[in-house]
């Protein structure tokens, strides 16, 4: 992860949350845009095709608003817990630092279950 | 129905009297099992309190060699702790733990561990193998459901730690085993320093974060190999290793000296970890001793526990603790 500053702040607001870095970028990346790339096997898969990424896209953003409780993973991700919809991701920073910059966290690549 | 007196020229002998079709009994019978096995599981996942599972992207990096390194090394430090081998096809666990050729032991029901080395309780798919060259060939489905109920039928008692032994190349086994057992703390990656063995460790860590289960680190082995010799006090030693590469070195003043050559190529465990940002835990020695371990059934560390190697295994479970342990972001607020 070599070009992706420190997080050094998560602020959690209604429906999106703002990020500073240890340079003191600030960010915002919406709920929806975040459970919208959720990197787990259950929703990575659906953005593989148009059809698919646009249904989770909208199946995420009918879940009532609310604000998720973010959890460390190591030193290295982050968890979300919500009340509603998928909980599973481990959000790596480097895919955290791709959404609060608009670019395609999954970098173009279709997600293929267990590529090793 | 035998016994029964009532006539027996039924027009539809299959349809049984009772409200539920046999095919409906079955369905609840087995909707009642995987209950069962769930709550079992949830006691497990109670029960036990550190899981950890050890994969490759590749295989024979020396997953096995390190998963029961890592539970030897974990029960040399005092702690009560069980080895569970998923690998179906070539389950190799026993014969490191000295415990070739061990049958299952079945006891109302439950499925209770054999104890190795050290008190190490193991569970592996070879006590269910008549004979072990013999490599059984499960099917999807089967071999996936043969797992849940592994884990789930499995009497372990109260552990520290449950290491998880994976087979290499396949990505279901990880996943069912992730999505069945609670709490899993985390997955311990081993790579060899070989570019192809790195590539597939890359792929490893990418599939971590679909699991939801954290990547714990990625640890080293078949690092290096270390020769040792005596001559004169202070004489200067050059030695050709691998590749023709020079090492010098000094004897001490005993006329000791031991130089470590890279068998493949030191460091890529290291990079690819700090690549991803994930922590690296640390290098293993090439030690031929592992060989000769895994064939007469005395692990290294049990032969000799005070040898490089074992000092190596110790200073990665003590990585892996810090990493358990340390389940924060440093420095990060969250509000
Ligand atoms: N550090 C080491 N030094 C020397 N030999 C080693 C070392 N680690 C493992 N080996 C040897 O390499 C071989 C493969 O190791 P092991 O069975 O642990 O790999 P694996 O990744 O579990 O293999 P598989 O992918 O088939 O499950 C074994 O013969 C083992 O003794
Ligand atoms: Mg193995």
């Amino acid at each position: 992860m070599p070009d992706v500053p420190n997080l050094t702040r998560l602020e959690r607001r209604d429906t999106d949350m703002k990020l500073t870095y240890f340079d003191g970028g600030e960010f915002t990346v919406t709920y929806d845009d975040l459970r919208h790339s959720c990197p787990c096997a259950k929703c990575a898969p659906l953005r593989n095709d148009d059809a698919n990424s646009k249904t989770l896209r909208r199946q995420v953003e009918a879940f009532a608003p609310e604000k998720p409780q973010v959890r460390p993973v190591g030193k290295y991700a982050l968890g979300f817990e919500w009340k509603n919809g998928c909980s599973s991701g481990i959000y790596r920073f480097e895919r955290i630092w791709a959404l609060a910059n608009n670019q395609d966290p999954d970098n173009g690549k279709s997600y293929v279950h267990g590529a090793w | 129905m035998a016994d029964s007196p009532v006539s027996t020229h039924n027009p539809n002998p299959a349809a049984p009297s009772d409200d539920a079709s046999p095919q409906q009994q079955k369905q609840m019978e087995s909707a009642y099992a995987n209950m069962k096995r769930k709550m079992s599981m949830q006691e497990i996942g109670r029960k036990i309190k550190h899981k950890v599972m050890v994969l490759s992207g590749k295989g024979g990096v020396g997953k096995s060699t390190v998963a029961t390194g890592l539970a030897l090394s974990l029960a040399q430090e005092g702690h009560s702790v069980g080895i569970l081998d998923i690998d179906i096809t070539g389950p190799n666990v026993p014969k490191m733990m000295g415990l070739d050729r061990k049958r299952l032991h079945v006891e109302q029901g439950r499925i209770h561990p054999a104890q190795g080395h050290l008190g190490v309780k193991v569970i592996s798919m070879a006590f269910l193998l008549e004979d072990e060259d013999t490599p059984v060939v499960w099917r999807g489905p089967i071999k996936l459901g043969a797992i849940n109920q592994f884990i789930g039928d499995v009497e372990w008692g109260e552990l520290d730690y449950l290491v998880i032994d994976f087979p290499p190349g396949t990505s279901d086994e990880p996943l069912t085993v992730a999505q069945s057992l609670p709490d899993i703390d985390g997955m311990v990656i081993v790579t060899t320093p070989q570019d192809v063995a790195l590539l597939d460790s890359r792929k490893s860590i990418t599939f971590s974060e679909s699991l939801k289960v954290p990547v714990l680190g990625v640890v080293e082995n078949m690092s290096g190999y270390t020769i040792s010799g005596k001559t004169s006090p202070g004489n200067d030693i050059e030695i050709a290793g691998p590749g023709g590469k020079k090492h010098k070195t000094t004897a001490d003043s005993d006329g000791n000296f031991n130089v470590t050559l890279d068998i493949f190529k030191q460091g890529g465990g290291k990079s690819t970890a700090e690549e991803f940002g994930v922590p690296f835990l640390g290098a293993l020695p090439f030690d031929p001793g592992f060989v000769r371990g895994g064939d007469d059934g005395v692990h290294r560390i049990v032969s000799e526990p005070e040898g490089a190697s074992a000092i190596a295994f110790a200073k990665v479970v003590e990585a892996i603790k810090s990493q358990i342990g340390s389940s924060k972001s440093q420095g990060l607020e969250i509000i």
